[in-house]
Formats: C-alpha cells, sequence, structure tokens
C-alpha cells in the first residue's frame, strides 16, 4: 500500500510557508535589515515575490472570482502602486525597524497587497497596462535612487549615508539592467499580455 | 534573392482622430512660424518688443514646434501604420487629449508665468530665474512637458502591442529574421519596420526625458537635492534630439506609402533598407553629443564617440530613403502633383538639412560654429524643408478629390514660393552662422541686421505659401475622410 502523496502545489505552498517563516526569523530579519540595500532591495523583493508565487499557486479559476469580486485587474495595479509607493519612503523603513506593528505590516502588506493583486492583475492586462506597469516602477525606481545618491541628509535614521548613498546606486544601476530587459522582452514577443483589454491573457510570463 | 512586386493598396480615408491631429497640428504649426517671424523682426530691428517676450516667444516657438511636429508625424505614422497591424483608436485619442493638456499648461507657464528659460529647460535656469518667473510657472512648464510625455509613452506603447501582436516581437517587425537570415521577401513592409525603430527609441528617450523632469521638479521645490548639471543636459538632449529626430522618421512613412502609389513601383524592404534602419535605431541614440562638444569636462572618448556616430548616422537612412524614391521616380512617367511634389522635394530638403549638422558635428567645427545661428540653419532646413513638407503632402493626398484632379495654379505658385522661401530662410540662418552671428540674442549688431531682414521677407513668403496649403486642407476635409483612389497613376500606368 502506497503512502498518500500531497498535490504538487500543496508542497510548493508549504515550502513557501516555510520560507516565510524564515525571513521572518530575527536571524533574518537582523541580517536582512542590517543594511538599507539589503533592506529595500533583498527582504522587501523577497516578500513581494512570495505574494506572486502564493498567489500563481491558487487555482486559475479561484484567481479569477478573487478578481472579479475586487473590482477587476485597474484597482489590483492601484493597490499595489500604493502599497509599494509607501514601502519606498524613508519614513516607512525606519518604522519597520522600530516598531513591531509596522514591521508585521510590512510582513503581510508586501506579500497580500503587492504581490498578490499584481498577478491577479497580470493575466487582464494588455501590453499597455503591463508597460505602464513596468515603466513607471522602473522611472520611479531611478529617480529614487537618484534622490537617495544626492539627499544632502540622511534620509533613515537608522542607516548611514555612505549606505543610502550604496542603496542609490544599486537602485539605478537595478532600473537600467530591468529597463533593458523589458525592452528585449518586446524584442522577443513574450509578455504582450491578451489582445483586448480584460481578456485573459497568460498570467505566466512577467514582462 | 527575394524578389518584389508591387502589390496595389486601396487609398483609405483617414480617421476623424488623424483628421483632428492634422488640423491642430495646421493651426499650432500656422502660429508658431508667426511667432519665429516676430522673432526675426525683433533681430531685424523692425520691432522692438523687447527682451522679455522675445524668449518667451523663443520659449514658446522651440517648445510648441517640437510638439507640434511630433504630432502631426504621430498623425502620419498612425495612419498608415493601422493598415497593417490592429491600433487603438482610444490610445490615439487619449494621446491627443494629453498634448492639449500639457499645451495649455506650457501656455500658461510662458503668458501668464512669465517662463521664458528656452525650450531646452537647461539645468538649473528653471530654478535659478532672479525673479523673473515663479517656481510655479517652471513647475508648470516642466509639468505640462512630462504630461505630453505620458501621452506619447501610452501611443508608442499600444504600437509595441500591436507590432507585437501581429508580427511577434519588435526583433520582427524590424525585420531581422530576413536581416540576419534568408531574405524571402516576407520582410514587414516599410512602415512597420520604421514605426518599430521610433517606438523602439522614443520609449528609451521618454523614459529618460521623464526621469531628469521629475528631478529638475523636485530640484524646484527641495534646492539642496542637488543635480549634476553636466549629467542633467546629457539627459535633456538625450530625449530632445531622440525626441526630434524620431518625428521625421515618422513623417518618412508618408514617401515609403505615397509615391510607390503614384508610379505602382514597390518600395523596397530588401537587406539594406533593413540594415540602414537597424543601424540607425542604435546610432540615433548615440549622436546627441554634438550638442555637448564644447562641455570640455565631458570625458573625452565621450565626445569622440558622438563625432564618430554624428558621421555615420547621418547616412544610413537618408541614402536608403533618397536613391529608393529615385529609383522608384526614374523613368516612372510620375505626374506630378502637388503631393508627390512636396513628397519628392522634402527628400532633398532632409539631405540638405542633414549636412549643416554633419559638418557641426566635427568636433573642431563645433567649438566655433556651434552657438551661431548656424545650428538653427541645419534645423530648421531639416524639419521645415524636409518633414513638414512630407506633412503638408499627406495633406494635399488625403485633400486631392480625384485622381485626375489638377493643382490650381495658386498651389503651384505656393509650392514655389515654399521651396524658395525657405531656401532664402535657412540660408540666411546658415550664412549668419558663417559670419558668427550668435543665436539666442534677442538684439543684433547693426552689421548683422541685413541677414536678418532678408530671412524676415522670405518667412513672410513661406507664410503666404503655408497658409494656401492650410487653407486647401481645411476646405477638403470632406474629402480627407473617404476611401478612393486618390494618386495619379504614371503615364505609362494610367487608362485615361
Amino acid at each position: 500500500m502506497s503512502s498518500p502523496t500531497l498535490p504538487r502545489d500543496v508542497k510548493y505552498g508549504i515550502g513557501l510557508g516555510i520560507l516565510y517563516l524564515l525571513l521572518g526569523t530575527p536571524m533574518a530579519r537582523d541580517w536582512l535589515e542590517a543594511t538599507m540595500s539589503r533592506h529595500m532591495l533583498v527582504q522587501m523583493p523577497l516578500l513581494v515575490i512570495l505574494g506572486i508565487i502564493g498567489c500563481r499557486l491558487l487555482p486559475v479559476r479561484w484567481q479569477n472570482d478573487v478578481l472579479a469580486r475586487v473590482g477587476g485587474s485597474v484597482p489590483c495595479v492601484m493597490v499595489a502602486l500604493f502599497a509599494s509607493s509607501y514601502w519606498m519612503l524613508p519614513r516607512a523603513l525606519d518604522a519597520a525597524l522600530t516598531e513591531p506593528l509596522a514591521e508585521v505590516g510590512k510582513f503581510l502588506s508586501l506579500p497580500l497587497l503587492v504581490g498578490f493583486p499584481l498577478v491577479l492583475a497580470w493575466r487582464r492586462l494588455t501590453l499597455i497596462g503591463r508597460g505602464f506597469v513596468w515603466t513607471n516602477f522602473i522611472s520611479m525606481l531611478a529617480v529614487l535612487g537618484w534622490l537617495y545618491i544626492v539627499a544632502p541628509v540622511r534620509v533613515c535614521n537608522s542607516y548611514l549615508v555612505n549606505d543610502q548613498e550604496h542603496a542609490g546606486w544599486y537602485m539605478v544601476i537595478g532600473s537600467i539592467l530591468l529597463f533593458v530587459w523589458w525592452l528585449a522582452t518586446l524584442f522577443i514577443g513574450s509578455g504582450v499580455g491578451p489582445n483586448k483589454p480584460g481578456g485573459n491573457g497568460s498570467g505566466t510570463t512577467l514582462a | 534573392m527575394a524578389s518584389y512586386t508591387y502589390t496595389p493598396v486601396p487609398d483609405t480615408g483617414a480617421k476623424a482622430g488623424v483628421l483632428a491631429y492634422l488640423v491642430v497640428s495646421a493651426v499650432v504649426l500656422l502660429l508658431m512660424m508667426v511667432f519665429g517671424l516676430l522673432m526675426r523682426l525683433e533681430q531685424s530691428q523692425f520691432t522692438s518688443i523687447g527682451g522679455l517676450w522675445f524668449y518667451k516667444i523663443m520659449t514658446l516657438h522651440g517648445a510648441g514646434m517640437v510638439g507640434i511636429v511630433a504630432l502631426a508625424g504621430a498623425a502620419v505614422m498612425w495612419h498608415f501604420l493601422r493598415l497593417y497591424v490592429d491600433l487603438s483608436n482610444g490610445i490615439f485619442m487619449a494621446n491627443l487629449a494629453l498634448f492639449l493638456i500639457g499645451v495649455v499648461m506650457i501656455l500658461a507657464s510662458v503668458l501668464l508665468g512669465d517662463f521664458h528659460a528656452g525650450w531646452t529647460f537647461l539645468f538649473p535656469l528653471p530654478g535659478t530665474s532672479m525673479g523673473l518667473w515663479s517656481t510655479g510657472a517652471a513647475a508648470l512648464f516642466m509639468g505640462g512637458l512630462l504630461i505630453i510625455g505620458v501621452g506619447f509613452v501610452l501611443l508608442h506603447l499600444d504600437i509595441a502591442r500591436a507590432i507585437i501582436t501581429r508580427y511577434g516581437g519588435l526583433g520582427r517587425g524590424l525585420g531581422w529574421p530576413q536581416l540576419f537570415g534568408h531574405d524571402d521577401g516576407n520582410a514587414p513592409p516599410p512602415t512597420v519596420v520604421a514605426s518599430t525603430m521610433v517606438t523602439i527609441v522614443n520609449l528609451i528617450g521618454l523614459v529618460v526625458g521623464a526621469s531628469i523632469l521629475v528631478m529638475m521638479l523636485v530640484n524646484l521645490y527641495v534646492p539642496s537635492f542637488e543635480i549634476d548639471p553636466l549629467l542633467a543636459k546629457g539627459m535633456i538632449y538625450f530625449f530632445g534630439h531622440v525626441f526630434i529626430n524620431a518625428v521625421i522618421y515618422m513623417a518618412v512613412i508618408a514617401v515609403y506609402e505615397i509615391l510607390p502609389r503614384y508610379t505602382q513601383r514597390p518600395w523596397k524592404s530588401n537587406k539594406v533598407f533593413l540594415a540602414s534602419w537597424t543601424a540607425s535605431t542604435i546610432m540615433v541614440m548615440f549622436i546627441f553629443p554634438h550638442h555637448l562638444l564644447m562641455d570640455y569636462a565631458y570625458p573625452k572618448w565621450f565626445l569622440i564617440v558622438g563625432h564618430i556616430i554624428g558621421y555615420l548616422n547621418t547616412f544610413p537612412i537618408l541614402i536608403v530613403t533618397g536613391y529608393g524614391a529615385m529609383m522608384i521616380v526614374y523613368r516612372s512617367g510620375i505626374r506630378w502633383d502637388m503631393c508627390s511634389r512636396l513628397l519628392f522635394v522634402s527628400l532633398f530638403g532632409w539631405a540638405v538639412g542633414a549636412m549643416p549638422a554633419f559638418i557641426d558635428g566635427t568636433i573642431t567645427v563645433n567649438y566655433v560654429m556651434h552657438n551661431t545661428l548656424w545650428v538653427p540653419g541645419h534645423f530648421h532646413t531639416y524639419l521645415l524643408l524636409g518633414m513638414v513638407a512630407m506633412v503638408f503632402g499627406f495633406m494635399y493626398y488625403l485633400g486631392k478629390p480625384n485622381e485626375n484632379a489638377k493643382d490650381s495654379p495658386i498651389d503651384v505658385a505656393a509650392f514655389w514660393a515654399f521651396v524658395i522661401g525657405t531656401l532664402g530662410f535657412t540660408m540666411s540662418f546658415l550664412y549668419s552662422g558663417k559670419i558668427s552671428v550668435p543665436r539666442r540674442y534677442a538684439e543684433h549688431l547693426p552689421e548683422w541686421v541685413p541677414y536678418d531682414r532678408l530671412a524676415s521677407y522670405f518667412i513672410v513668403l513661406i507664410l503666404a505659401a503655408v497658409l494656401v496649403f492650410i487653407f486647401r486642407f481645411l476646405s477638403r476635409l470632406g474629402f480627407a475622410s473617404r476611401d478612393y483612389q486618390r494618386a495619379s497613376l504614371a503615364r505609362s500606368l494610367a487608362t485615361t
């Protein structure tokens, strides 16, 4: 008699949960939040990615149901835009380091209010919508990085000025690389999304 | 080797959106030309409007002309591209709406807020007005540019979507499988290749432009966020040069589409054509340094690259298009009417207008010529006798009552007035450059005034011609939206 095996998606879900808990351990948090670069450019994106993967593990029917209930792709993109913008503010970073409630808010909002709604919206967005999200995100990242580089003051109480400058440079470089990658996807024609707004395109491509 | 034969393409009328673009373009173009005349009259000492109004008009003339030729070019591109791919009318109209909002902001900034830092808004000038304009006026001007840019980003994203959906990627839109592999004759038509190139370079240019505009807006209100002026200048000229270069690549689509209809000869998307467009896609992004050659603080290698690429980029598309047009017309028995005349002369204007830039792109020449009227001589030839002539040719094409319609002598006279007026006007700029008359000066020395006066007379001639062109277009708007054969077939092909 063979032992019952769990479905693949459930296994991935358990793995994802373990990873999420690991990120929340004091040791991981201490290391990832020790520098501004790791905090903003490693820990936060990882939390968003967990939300993205988590959403994609759900059956497509569930995703469509949730998307219909929340009013379609535009509200999802707006929620993701505002939530991610909030976590770009230096004050939000400070709060996450000093106030446990803000830290919990970060661990909940980045996967649930950024990663999750983006995946829901993605399959319904045409290239114009996807292009808007990418160009908006890339230019925000570049400008924010530039501001961090030239800021005359320490913008985060918890991090040193040189740390802030390093984070700024990583953001500028990251935005350039992202832009090149996004343009490259257009050259090979992937990530175009459905032809009509609201159509059910592929949600598996990132571009 | 692929063989090419002409496949007749039906003449389709313009959508209401295209006509709206063209009407707005015609009206604003005329207004901006009047502004140009006012500046030359001031330099001629015929009028004395004063420095403040001169620079306000100069700012409006520059920003207005760049914006309006982009709008007119987009109308030409969209009209023909929609024959091959499925474009969104909503996005096209959204771009027009955003454009008009941006224009209102810019007009308010200049006319009500006295902003007059030039369309190039070079850092740190917008933020250091010494009391001549407010921070709000500068922010309104840059915000207006930003909104116009957002409209064009949306338009290009829609074009990218449509090309990718139809052809499978922007690389295929540029005809790379045929360029780098076997030319099976199935490369995208020239319209698609040109639109793909424009979309790629403008998306990059607009994102860079938006970034520097946002940073300068932040700096306006929080000056302690300092910007490196050289970096700002580099970014502004990258965006500005790519954007203004792209307008002629949009408008040249009228030549690719309309001349073959007259001669019934195909415009071939062969390997040479595809290679030239791919080369220019890359090079057009590296030629802006000829505006920076006087900034010795830039790294030397950067300026040398700008010099070399400036030389190289002058030729590929220009030669391929000029040679292609001559091959299509040569011994074709083409019937010359206003449309075919304007389109053909536009290639002459493009070629002649590119040469002063080629010369100015030489570092040693640039040191003494760049801040003179030589440079306005270059871009006025290139834009007025090149790009704007293409747009007027397109307008005549849309409004032609039937394929055998004859032009009135007034139109023919207006055509020659336009050509002679433009040549005289631009030559006065170029000659003034040769004798070292600086550009952007409201007041000129007495020795320079005769050339300014000569230029003013020629502008009046151009204005008279353009009034005829625009009047004719507006009076024939009813024809422009209908589907019928417009091009007069070459004599050897015509049945009547």
